[in-house]
């Protein structure tokens, strides 16, 4: 009896490598996870690279948002008046301050503008108290939040009609972090448009994989299977594909993080591909999921056959 | 009564009692009604009016889960056989135990034992397409009986068989009857009613012959 059911097994082996049969994964409760394929392994390959470029989006977005720093939360802008226009301080303070749009305006003292200096000049011999009395009188100009459209604009004319500047550089920041707030909306649109392609991508895979397995959902139907029986293989299938890709994106991330990495330095970012890891990962499960019970949602059987 | 949407009346006017324990043929001309009938007995059609009580369940108001329950104490063979042929002979027999949730450690025994019952214990590890015709039925045998129903259905289970090979699958449905499980067998095969007798289900155009009442 040994020898017959050895010779079976070996028999049984080379009809399967024949057929080009995968054995299914037994789950606990009686449950198959249905054989990896081709069609699995392009689904992963495309949900992959579509998980890689979303992630690859709110990398640079996190760039952006590091590029820009604080100014994300508490916008404030200096408005400088020359030491020759003194007199003109308070009226300009008080004109400032009737701005809509902005909260407060303090007058840098000079006290603190040393201690700025010294800071500035990293500890060095040089003379901190010498320097700042060259420096232009400061107004820090706290804006309201949310910020009202315009009240840069208002600033500066107002500033440059009387004779002061305005810190370039501070608007040019929080004109950037506008713009990252639009691309941010951005990204979250595409987020959810490749979201949603991801997921029909890993259905219709799985919609293939039923129809391949037609007679098998139609035979445990007509044993009386529940009918979560027939769908967890192909939801957990879903969930292992979307995580699979995910981690696979994950891994893409690397190279590309490698090669920018003077240039990050050189902006002053620091990106981690750590950081990506569980986002990637769970965002693929959960698109491998929805699209798994997209494609489980009706599955019809041939009652009417046989 | 039994009506289509298309509105063809598949089955009419049926009125008849089957035992616990019986044998019985459906027989009949091509499109009497056998496969319908056969079909209405698992739930996978429902009848249009009248009363059709399976193991307890009425089968036209049946829930979802009604049926379900009811399918599991039903075995089925198929003319065709409808052996899954990617997977093992295994696989195919415990199907029906793996849908009630039995773990693969009490499996195996089970299989052997059926499959020792019709003969194919060696076979436990082979792949359908090596066997031959009336292996492939009696391994579809094997599988309606795993998990011990009270009733067998089989919709030509010799259509496509010799002779000899038919008469060793009805001996086996023969010797399932004999353990109490009821056999209800749709056929064309009016000969082996000699051999191996039974009450007689006679369908003609969707209806009982006249004269017939089991």
């Amino acid at each position: 009896m040994k020898h017959l059911n050895k010779q079976s097994k070996s028999r049984a082996k080379q009809t399967q490598k024949r057929n080009g049969n995968r054995e299914s994964v037994h789950l606990p409760g009686g449950w198959n996870l249905p054989p990896f394929g081709v069609h699995q392994f392009l689904a992963l390959m495309i949900v992959a690279v579509a998980l890689w470029s979303v992630g690859l989006v709110w990398l640079a977005l996190q760039g952006g948002q590091q590029w820009v720093g604080s100014w994300q939360q508490e916008v404030k802008v200096h408005v400088y008046v020359d030491q020759k226009q003194k007199k003109t301080l308070t009226l300009l303070q008080q004109s400032l301050e009737q701005i809509s749009g902005v909260e407060n305006v303090r007058l840098i003292e000079r006290v603190e503008a040393t201690v700025w200096m010294e800071k500035w000049l990293g500890g060095s011999d040089l003379d901190a108290e010498g320097f700042t009395k060259h420096l232009p009188e400061s107004f820090e100009v706290t804006l309201t939040e949310p910020r009202e459209e315009g009240v840069l604009l208002r600033i500066k004319q107002l500033a440059e009609g009387k004779g002061a500047a305005v810190n370039d550089d501070e608007i040019q920041l929080v004109q950037a972090g506008d713009v990252l707030g639009t691309i941010q909306n951005l990204a979250w649109f595409a987020t959810l448009v490749l979201g949603s392609a991801m997921a029909l991508i890993v259905s219709n895979t799985l919609r293939m994989i039923l129809l391949a397995r037609a007679e098998e959902i139609f035979l445990m139907r007509l044993m009386g299977a529940r009918e979560w029986f027939v769908r967890l293989p192909f939801v957990l299938e879903g969930l292992l594909l979307g995580a699979g890709a995910g981690l696979l994106a994950w891994i893409l991330v690397w190279p590309l993080l490698w090669v920018s990495e003077s240039w990050e330095q050189g902006l002053g970012i620091d990106l981690s591909g750590w950081m990506m890891f569980l986002p990637l990962i769970f965002s693929g499960a959960v698109v491998g999921t929805i699209g798994a019970l997209i494609a489980t949602t009706n599955i019809v059987s041939p009652e009417n056959e046989g | 009564m039994m009506r289509y949407k298309t509105g063809k009346v598949a089955l009419s006017g049926l009125n008849m009692d089957i035992p616990q324990g019986s044998f019985v043929y459906l027989v009949g001309e091509s499109g009497a009604g056998k496969s319908t009938l056969l079909k209405m007995l698992y739930g996978g059609l429902r009848p249009t009016s009248g009363q059709l009580k399976v193991q307890g369940t009425m089968i036209r108001g049946a829930s979802e889960v009604q049926i379900r329950d009811l399918r599991q104490r039903i075995g089925i063979i198929f003319q065709g056989n409808r052996l899954l042929f990617a997977r093992t002979v295994f696989e195919n027999v415990a199907m029906p135990l793996r849908v009630q949730g039995w773990d693969t450690a009490r499996l195996l025994p089970r299989v052997k034992k059926v499959l020792s019952f019709v003969g194919l214990e060696d076979r436990v590890w082979s792949y359908p397409e090596t066997l031959s015709g009336g292996e492939q039925q009696r391994i579809a045998i094997a599988r309606a009986m795993i998990s011990n129903p009270p009733i067998i259905l089989a919709d030509e289970p010799t259509g496509n068989l010799d002779e000899d090979t038919a008469r060793h699958i009805l001996d086996l449905l023969t010797a399932l009857n004999k353990l109490g499980t009821t056999v209800l067998m749709a056929t064309h095969d009016l000969h082996l009613l000699t051999s191996h007798p039974g009450l007689v289900v006679q369908l003609h155009q969707g209806a009982l012959m006249t004269g017939q009442k089991p």
